[in-house]
């Protein structure tokens, strides 16, 4: 009498987990510089994929499913923590200011010197970096994931990663490199 | 293609890395870095950055608990959501497969079916009722003229008014004291004449004398004003009925045809009053509907009053 939509559903299941959790690596990465913390990184993209599951009959297949699934983490994010947004806070800009040029990024560098480096830069500036260097997103997908205007997206890109070369030059600098200076 | 600069180069460097420029683009990135070197240095940097950036977090990942975890949450979901889908369907599946099922509901659709008409026959009567009303002001007005006119017919005299006034007032209502003569054997006919209130009502006004009290039949127009709602609903010989009111110490009853409204009023208690108006008024509604070309009732059937008016409120 009525059509058996349980095979409908565990098709839909399968489409779904071979489309997107391929990108769990990649959304855990996002997470972890949001939470700082692995477990609340784990649980944010835990419920990243339940929200995109219960959304994913709006999806409309070959677009593009990473920045979608980016958009949602984004979202659930916010809505937990709606204090927390991510903003420009005057004295993280007065900080990418100060910096008059742009470091090389000396090439012999420890994971443990660049991770302390990427920590120590604030997250307004960490996000956009990692989404962009990290992941590839386009600016654009940075700005829409965010929701941010495109140019804030730019010009914490640039801070940011002024802050991190010359954070990594004083490495360099340490292990007896020489900086060729602006 | 527009020249490359170190300014063009910069906004371009992004692109570049993530191999997203054409391939005259990505050339001429190329030309100008060998040739311009803070341009070169910056591209290596940012190559560097990028590089030393996603070897640390390449190794980032996800545990294997949490990926197997995500996997098992996922399928209860999706099992969960087939099981509240597919629950309502399998209630109501199950509901037809009883044995008393189909008997039970062809009974139910019975019963829907008289209630809803029964419902629908009382909603549209009663609509009907409430359209057939007659308005508080025309039982104010028949009132008014029968305090105006009945004390002038006391007197000794018998005025009957000439044919051309009721010939210039309505036609029909000429000669009604003829239509009444069998129906007032032991009244007297004092008046028989056109009159009309200040706001124009007008009325074809017989007067008779029952005892020492006055009786006043009146015809007037059954126009817009004469109903309550304002509007004027058909009427078939099934619908009208009396309607009664009081006013101060008078009784009225009223009846309709088509195009007219015939009254009866007198200070006599209601249930008189009612009597004296079906004997009085129910001869001069049927001649009323013959001129009209309807069907006349020679007898008036009592048990269709759809509506008595008393204190201006429906009963």
């Amino acid at each position: 009498m009525f059509p058996d939509s349980a095979q409908n559903s565990k098709q839909r299941l399968q489409t779904f987990e071979a489309e997107a959790l391929g990108f769990t690596d990649q959304l855990y990465r996002v997470a972890l510089r949001l939470c700082r913390n692995r477990e609340k990184a784990e649980d944010l993209v835990q419920e990243t994929y339940l929200q995109a599951w219960r959304s994913f009959h709006r999806f409309e297949l070959g677009t593009n499913l990473r920045a979608w699934l980016y958009k949602i983490m984004f979202n659930v994010y916010y809505s937990g923590q709606r204090k927390d947004r991510l903003h420009l806070v005057p004295a993280e800009e007065t900080i990418a200011e100060t910096i008059a040029y742009d470091p090389p990024t000396p090439q012999h560098l420890t994971e443990e010197e660049v991770l302390a480096a990427l920590e120590r830069l604030p997250r307004d500036f960490q996000i956009p970096i990692m989404l962009a260097d990290v992941e590839e997103l386009s600016y654009r997908e940075i700005a829409d994931v965010m929701e941010i205007p495109i140019g804030t997206v730019m010009s914490r890109l640039h801070r940011g990663r002024k802050t991190l070369r010359a954070d990594l030059a004083k490495y360099a600098r340490t292990a007896g490199y020489k900086i060729e200076e602006k | 293609m527009q020249k490359m600069d170190c300014r063009n180069f910069k906004e371009l460097l992004d692109s570049y890395l993530c191999q997203e420029l054409a391939v005259e683009t990505n050339h001429a990135m190329l030309s100008h870095a060998e040739h311009c070197s803070p341009c070169r240095i910056e591209l290596a940097s940012r190559r560097n950055l990028r590089q030393a950036l996603r070897r640390v977090c390449a190794e980032d990942r996800m545990s294997d608990d949490a990926c197997r975890r995500l996997r098992a949450l996922l399928q209860a979901e999706a099992a969960a959501q087939e099981t509240v889908k597919a629950g309502w369907k399998e209630r109501l599946g199950a509901m037809f497969k009883l044995p008393l099922a189909r008997p039970a509901m062809a009974m139910v659709a019975v019963l829907v079916l008289v209630v809803g008409g029964f419902a629908l026959f009382r909603w549209q009567n009663l609509n009907r009722v409430s359209a057939l009303q007659l308005s508080e002001e025309l039982m104010t007005d028949a009132a008014a003229d029968h305090n105006m006119c009945a004390p002038y017919a006391k007197g000794e005299t018998l005025h009957i008014s000439k044919p051309e006034t009721f010939m210039a007032f309505d036609e029909a209502c000429l000669g009604l004291e003829d239509v009444l003569k069998a129906k007032t054997v032991g009244m007297e006919l004092r008046s028989a004449h056109v009159c009309g209130l200040k706001d124009g009502r007008r009325f074809a006004h017989l007067i008779y004398k029952r005892d020492q009290e006055m009786v006043s039949l009146l015809v007037t127009p059954r126009d817009q004003q004469a109903m309550k709602l304002g509007q004027l609903p058909d009427l078939d010989t099934k619908d009208a009925g009396i309607q009664e009111t009081h006013r101060e110490e008078l009784s009225i009853g009223a009846y309709q045809t088509a195009k007219r409204v015939v009254l009866v009023v007198s200070r006599l208690p209601n249930e008189e009053n009612e009597k004296l108006a079906q004997t009085l008024a129910l001869p001069v509604v049927a001649h009323l509907r013959q001129i009209e070309g309807q069907r006349a009732f020679l007898q008036w059937p009592r048990t269709e009053v759809i509506a008595i008016v008393k204190g201006g409120e429906l009963k």
